[in-house]
């Protein structure tokens, strides 16, 4: 649960994504690949789709990872754990979610420091327009500059 | 380990429309495309859960028109050469598809807050997932029967039915003559040895009765011939910047 009208990505907004334009464009980043995961009913799924996930990024051996996530509530419960098994990796790892003021974050770790907030609406809620919190652009290139902090802190 | 080495391309053609209006038949010609209403019969009759289809042609800038919940807005593409990530497809710009539900009780297409309303209010124009003021929108509002109990193979239904709408566009989209497009992107999988490995991840909704995904349809942005990530377990599964960029995913959210 927990996509609601105006964090919902649609169709067309996989098809133009801003976050795929703006990291497949940067000459100093080599793009491996976009992975989808899905957000399975119960807690010992949500833990293995996650742990499964981390495992995947260590084996491609990804210097750092971006992960959005266009729902909220209860499926933060999934974006945590993923975030904490990949960090768990020693992989640098930046967060795109919609937060606001509505959608703090029910679970939270260590390796969710970095987390960009595209929360775009004034009172920072579902706002249950359609578009209204989106990732755009300007999102994706914040999330890109904080990875490449994080992937530059690693190494130094 | 420096240059880079390219993998596959994707050419996307952009063709686009200029005018959307009702005729006798569907076809895409000079910009123009044309719906015809009659296919809505059939289109009725091939899904046991809708009750009616309503298709209307919303104009630029005239959005003071009230709509059930938006259940998704597509694009029309098609693979002209090659599968989804690589060769050509082709892609109409100028106009989308939006997707609306209900129930003929009333009850709204959505589980987590619906976006029901004057489209003018309920939708931010010009980003990525949605169209602009000045494009024209295919507005597809479909009521399923009543007295079904709220799951998935509602909102199933209504995507089934609209992609088979858009289908016969595809069709026509793929034989149209590529050098008649206004635009022509290319798109290049590639390795960039010695550069900072990244991958992108989008946790997308796999659960409940609104929350589905179909990955690498048989037609960008698609639903027939997908998989389902409710299906397929939720797992991670790994797509091609290309294959993404090409339309992998139909958010079913």
């Amino acid at each position: 649960m927990g996509i609601g009208p105006s964090t919902k990505e649609t169709t067309l907004h996989h098809f133009r994504d801003p976050l795929l334009d703006v990291v497949s464009q940067d000459d100093d980043i080599d793009l491996l690949g976009v992975v989808v995961v899905g957000t399975p009913q119960d807690n010992v799924s949500k833990y293995f789709v996650g742990q499964r996930l981390a495992q995947w990024m260590e084996s491609m051996r990804a210097d750092g990872v971006i992960i959005s996530v266009d729902s909220w509530g209860n499926s933060h419960v999934d974006y945590a754990n993923t975030i904490e098994e990949i960090g768990k990796k020693n992989i640098p790892v930046v967060g795109l979610s919609f937060i606001g003021n509505q959608a703090k974050f029910v679970v939270s770790n260590k390796y969710m420091d970095t987390i960009v907030d595209f929360n775009k609406s004034k009172k920072g809620i579902e706002t249950e327009v359609v578009g209204e919190n989106n990732v755009n652009r300007l999102d994706s290139k914040k999330a890109l500059a904080f990875l490449k902090l994080k992937m530059q802190k690693k190494e130094d | 380990m420096d240059g880079e080495k390219l993998l596959r391309r994707l050419v996307i053609k952009c063709f686009h429309i200029n005018k959307v209006e009702f005729g006798s038949k569907n076809s895409i010609n000079d910009n123009k495309l044309t719906i015809d209403r009659n296919v809505l019969g059939e289109l009725v009759e091939s899904e046991d859960l809708i009750d009616r289809i309503e298709i209307d042609i919303i104009k630029p800038r005239q959005h003071d028109k009230f709509v059930n919940s938006i259940m998704d807005i597509i694009p029309i593409s098609t693979k002209v050469l090659g599968r989804i990530g690589d060769g050509v497809t082709h892609t109409l710009t100028g106009v989308y598809v939006m997707l609306t539900g209900i129930d003929a009780e009333g009850k709204q297409m959505a589980e987590f807050g619906s976006s029901e309303g004057i489209l003018e209010e309920q939708m931010v124009f010009g980003r990525a997932g949605t169209p602009s003021k000045e494009d024209y929108i295919i507005h597809v509002d479909v009521t399923l029967r009543a007295g079904i109990p709220f799951e998935r193979k509602l909102p199933l239904a209504a995507h089934t039915v609209c992609d088979k709408f858009i289908q016969d566009f595809r069709e026509i989209l793929r034989e149209i003559d590529g050098r008649s497009a206004s635009e022509s992107h290319e798109y290049y999988d590639k390795m960039r040895p010695g550069k900072k490995k990244v991958v992108i991840v989008k946790q997308i909704a796999g659960q409940g009765a609104m929350s589905d995904n179909i990955i690498l349809a048989d037609d960008p942005s698609g639903f027939a011939g997908g998989k389902s990530i409710i299906d397929i377990g939720n797992v991670p599964m790994i797509l091609s910047p290309n294959e993404y960029r090409d339309g992998a995913l139909r958010a079913m959210t």
